[in-house]
């Protein structure tokens, strides 16, 4: 071994005589550090000549106590020279380290919690005021501390989408990327689906955004969770029923519907959805509902005189129409669907409360108004296909019967009256795709005949 | 020395008198039980310990610094950003100039010369200093990082220790980057891209010896960090992935990008950094507070993601929180305020800073890259850990630690690709425009000459086919009788001639030694039955060349073989063929 004596393993050399070798030669041949330090700048020979101090004494030092050694007067030394010795005293020193930085951690967690609450407290307080900038800031401070704190997470992402609802926020990117990670963390989170649900939404990603209210509406919520999770899914019907998902949203409605409780209030805002969803027998089915509690509710009785109109259900839906506009007259929309009721009423010649005479008269009526409709409407006199070949046109069709279309006409021949309506009724349908929406007498005769469709 | 362990009798003299019988036992049982590898390796497991011990230590004075320095929030004062990094620079140079002058720089270079100068030696006070003064300088705002530093507190650690176990010196050669490994693993909690950074860039050669001891301390000190600071990375990693094969060209960009930031964050360094040092004295008190006025000053301005290690401000990058306008100014921001901290003489780590700018370059690119095709983007955070590598690659060049580092942080192997590519362009670019690696460049600026492992890695190491001959003598065939050998012998012009032996081997032998044979009425004998069963080593065109200088001054030519036939002769190789081949070499 050519190394520096009194520090090699190989071979318990500590115990044998000391070499001769002087010091500063043993020095320059173990580093090199004749060769090296003639090149050093001012501070890295500073920095090598210290090190080569500290070097040269460490040696001194093993040299001294190789003499002692020799000499026999350190015995107890020698043991603990002795490796395996040695090692357990470093691993007695590492115990105690170890516990010493326990206790340092201990210190420095409780300090990091304490601070993180500190933050998060003023977060929460400008967060509930509705003051985002700050709540954003308090919260990212809090998360300095505690970077995987669920709730300053979440804090966080709620005041960083206040902030864009706001207006003052960037884009949805770092709120969505917290919400996406507590998502992985709990996917079973109501109000992390919620939110998801409503950036997604936002963005655009409808598919996504369905599956997360899905997820909400089955989530755990940490309190009132029947609420929640009803809130929840009116927010996925109000998705569904802007991209025009009618069936889903029907779906959940029902669903809804089902577990609803007996609030007057909320059993109206589900019947609305009804409506909106076009499920006109539920929606005026929900509307009762609401009215058996409350039958002075008015928006519930303009709901349900609405449902009812849809439903062709015309002198209910006058009945729910009148009492609407009784308490409250200034509904312009109820008052117009009132009238356009009323004159449906007033033309539909296939009522069962109405005289033969009156009936026929009616019949008239419709086959005229019918007509003029085609004159304004310009419908060209030609012949149109259909299941058996070119058919006559609906003007030749009309022209052929008017000479028959009288009251006493009708009287005479009962089968005319349907001859006469089944003309009346494709009349307005070709019509009002020609021309656009019927008004008036025309739009009650193309009620008339949507409700005759059924039963035809 | 001789080496006492090693004889059999043992019976050890301490000036001529036995020694005492229970010592001779103690050392008997020592022996048997540990061997000096195993202890080698048990002293590891402490050494990663105690490192990772004194990193999570490194870790909690940072943090308290910057409490107590800069505030506890995440907006700061402008008061305190300015002050801060200014006092204490003040206090850093004070302290580097009078107590720890070996505490300058990143520590890196510091390891490399303990293991190949100073046996392994690094003062423990190096440590102390190293932790105070870093500690100090990231949390007062500097722009600086942890890891550099770490390392070389677990390597001065790691070296006290092996002085006081008294290792042997290629044991304490090796135990600086032992502890190198276990602090930087520590500080990165990431063992696997520590034990490579230090295989790569310290020690430079892959051996079980070195690996098992390196990987242990590493292993042993990432547990000892996450058992006080929890397993979660340096920052939270979102999905990363790659859209479409034809986003590589994006991070083939971003390579380029990459490599030309590098080559100016290190040009910076080059030119900046010998000039800070020739300034008079006086001025060292003053370097690291100016650097850290100007980099106050950089904060207040809005841009104090640019302070400190700044691994949150790359988490936010990650996560899309800043535009791709105000990203490309951070890493151009971050750069200058590295440099001036770095060329200031402030201890503390580029590591950091590298990932640092390498995110931000990286998130930018994706940004620009997802402004203009949006459909074709993958994630911020894809870009920000390709960027990191990047960086990497270009400025540290460490090109395997660059694509291990970002798969162990990222923890995702699908990153793979654009990793390897945009790293390839940043490294090509780095090497092309920036011929000496960076930590080579400032060990030379030290006035010292540590070894290159990039340029050890690019060396061409000649090999024997480069130096042999054809042979121009015939072959002798062992089969044939020694009258057949001497009349193909006597055709030919060297006095050695080559035996093919039966059923495999070469042998040598000379024209007299023929003819002596046949005048001993051996004529009519087989050739292989006369000569000697000891055979002539051979070697394949493919063997280093210096393995044939083992053979050449025994033998006077070597067969060359090839090694699909061992029978059949590529050439040969001779003492003056090897030495003239290196004559050629190093005359370049």
């Amino acid at each position: 071994m050519d190394g520096i004596p009194g520090k090699s393993w190989e071979g318990w050399e500590f115990v044998s005589p000391p070499e001769t070798i002087p010091i500063h030669s043993k020095v320059a041949a173990g580093t090199g550090l004749s060769a090296t330090l003639g090149g050093c700048g001012l501070n890295s020979a500073r920095t090598f000549r210290d090190s080569m101090n500290e070097f040269i004494a460490s040696g001194i030092e093993s040299d001294i106590e190789n003499e002692e050694m020799a000499a026999g007067r350190l015995n107890l030394r020698y043991y603990f020279r002795q490796q395996p010795v040695m090692l357990a005293v470093v691993l007695v020193l590492v115990v105690i380290a170890f516990l010493f930085v326990t206790a340092l951690s201990h210190a420095y967690h409780a300090q990091r919690e304490a601070l993180g609450a500190r933050w998060s407290s003023r977060g929460l307080v400008d967060l509930k005021a509705k003051n985002f900038p700050a709540a954003v800031t308090e919260f990212r401070s809090a998360l300095l501390y505690s970077r995987d704190d669920y709730d300053y997470q979440l804090n966080l992402a709620e005041a960083l989408l206040g902030l864009k609802r706001a207006g003052a926020g960037s884009s949805y990117g770092e709120a969505s990327a917290y919400l996406i990670n507590l998502w992985d963390r709990e996917p079973e989170n109501g109000l992390v689906n919620l939110e998801l649900a409503r950036i997604t939404a936002q963005q655009g990603e409808t598919t996504e955004a369905i599956r997360y209210y899905h997820d909400a509406v089955n989530a755990v919520w940490p309190a009132d969770q029947e609420n929640m999770r009803r809130d929840a899914r009116f927010e996925l019907i109000d998705l569904l029923l802007r991209v025009n998902e009618k069936a889903q949203a029907q779906a959940e409605l029902i669903a809804l519907s089902e577990n609803a409780a007996s609030d007057p209030a909320l059993r109206e805002r589900i019947a609305a959805l009804f409506d909106r969803a076009q499920d006109y027998d539920h929606a005026l089915a929900a509307y009762r509902l609401a009215l058996r509690s409350d039958e002075h509710n008015e928006s519930a009785l303009a709901g349900a005189g609405h449902a009812a109109f849809e439903l062709g259900r015309y002198p209910l839906a006058q009945h729910y129409l009148r009492s609407a506009l009784a308490l409250d007259p200034n509904d312009q929309a109820s008052a117009e669907l009132l009238k356009t009721t009323e004159l449906v009423l007033n033309t539909d010649p296939f009522r069962e409360d109405i005289s033969t005479a009156q009936r026929d008269r009616l019949a008239v009526e419709a086959f005229t108004t019918a007509g003029d409709r085609l004159q304004s409407c310009a419908v060209p006199k030609t012949q149109v296909p259909g299941p058996a070949g070119l058919e006559p046109g609906l003007n030749d069709e009309w022209d052929s019967i008017k000479s028959r279309v009288t009251e006493a006409g009708l009287r005479r021949d009962p089968d005319l009256l349907n001859v006469v309506m089944d003309l009346v009724f494709r009349i307005e349908r070709h019509t009002s795709t020609l021309c656009g929406a019927p008004t008036g007498k025309d739009l009650a005769l193309l009620l008339i005949a949507k409700s005759h469709e059924g039963s035809n | 020395m001789n080496s006492p362990a090693n004889s059999a009798s043992d019976v050890l003299v301490v000036n001529g008198q036995p020694e005492p019988e229970p010592e001779i036992a103690v050392r008997g049982l020592t022996r048997t039980i540990l061997r000096e590898e195993h202890f080698f390796l048990i002293l590891s497991v402490f050494i990663g310990i105690s490192s990772g011990l004194a990193v999570v230590c490194f870790r909690f004075a940072i943090d308290w610094a910057r409490l107590y320095l800069l505030g506890t929030g995440a907006v700061l004062s402008p008061i305190r950003l300015i002050l801060a990094p200014t006092l204490a620079g003040l206090v850093i140079a004070f302290l580097v100039i009078h107590f720890f002058p070996a505490t300058r720089g990143s520590g890196v270079n510091q390891t490399k010369a303990a293991l190949y100068i100073f046996n392994g030696h690094i003062p423990f006070r190096t440590a102390i200093g190293k932790f105070i003064t870093a500690a100090l300088a990231i949390g007062s705002g500097h722009s600086l990082g942890p890891e550099d530093p770490s390392l070389q507190i677990g390597a001065s650690l790691a070296s006290a220790l092996g002085r006081k176990m008294r290792l042997s010196r290629d044991r304490m050669r090796l135990i600086a980057p032992v502890g190198a490994a276990a602090g930087l693993a520590a500080a990165f909690n990431a063992p696997i891209s520590a034990v490579l950074f230090v295989i790569e860039e310290v020690i430079g050669r892959w051996t079980a010896g070195i690996l098992g001891s390196v990987v242990l301390s590493a292993v042993s000190s990432v547990v000892v960090m996450r058992w006080f600071l929890g397993s979660e990375s340096l920052f939270r990693i979102p999905a990363v992935e790659l859209k479409r094969p034809s986003e590589l060209l994006a991070y083939a960009i971003l390579g380029v990008i990459g490599g030309l930031a590098s080559v100016a964050f290190s040009s910076g360094i080059v030119a900046l950094r010998p000039r800070c040092k020739a300034l008079p004295r006086w001025t060292q008190y003053f370097q690291p507070a100016i650097a850290g006025l100007l980099i106050g000053i950089i904060a207040v301005l809005g841009a104090p993601q640019v302070m400190g290690a700044g691994y949150e401000y790359i988490d936010q990058a990650m996560h899309g929180q800043f535009t791709w306008e105000f990203l490309a100014i951070l890493a151009g921001l971050k750069i200058i305020a590295t440099l001036l901290s770095f060329v200031s003489g402030t201890p503390g780590g580029m590591f950091a800073p590298t990932l640092f700018i390498g995110a931000m370059l990286g998130a930018a690119v994706g940004g620009v890259q997802h402004t203009l095709l949006p459909q074709l983007t993958g994630s911020p955070a894809t870009y920000a850990l390709v960027g990191m590598g990047v960086l990497f690659a270009g400025f540290l060049r460490a090109p395997m630690t660059s694509v291990f580092m970002v798969l162990e942080v990222s923890g995702n192997y699908s990153i793979i690709v654009p990793v390897l590519v945009a790293n390839t362009f940043a490294y090509l670019i780095s090497r092309g425009l920036q011929p000496i690696a960076i930590f080579d460049v400032l060990t030379r600026q030290d006035g010292l000459e540590l070894p290159s492992m990039e340029e050890q890695r690019e060396e061409d190491v000649l090999q024997v086919e480069d130096a042999m001959h054809p042979l121009e003598d015939p072959v002798l065939d062992g089969e044939k009788t020694v009258e057949q050998a001497l009349r193909d012998a006597e055709r030919a012009k060297s006095d050695h001639l080559l035996v093919k032996r039966s059923p495999s081997g070469w042998s040598l032998v000379t024209k007299e030694e023929l003819r002596t044979l046949a005048a001993d009425g051996k004529r009519d004998t087989s050739l292989g039955s006369l000569l000697p069963i000891l055979y002539v080593p051979f070697l394949h065109p493919d063997h280093p060349l210096e393995t044939a200088l083992r053979y050449v001054d025994r033998y006077p030519l070597v067969p060359v073989i090839s090694r699909a036939d061992f029978r059949q002769l590529e050439g040969v190789i001779t003492e003056r063929d090897v030495l003239e081949r290196y004559r050629e070499f190093g005359e370049g």
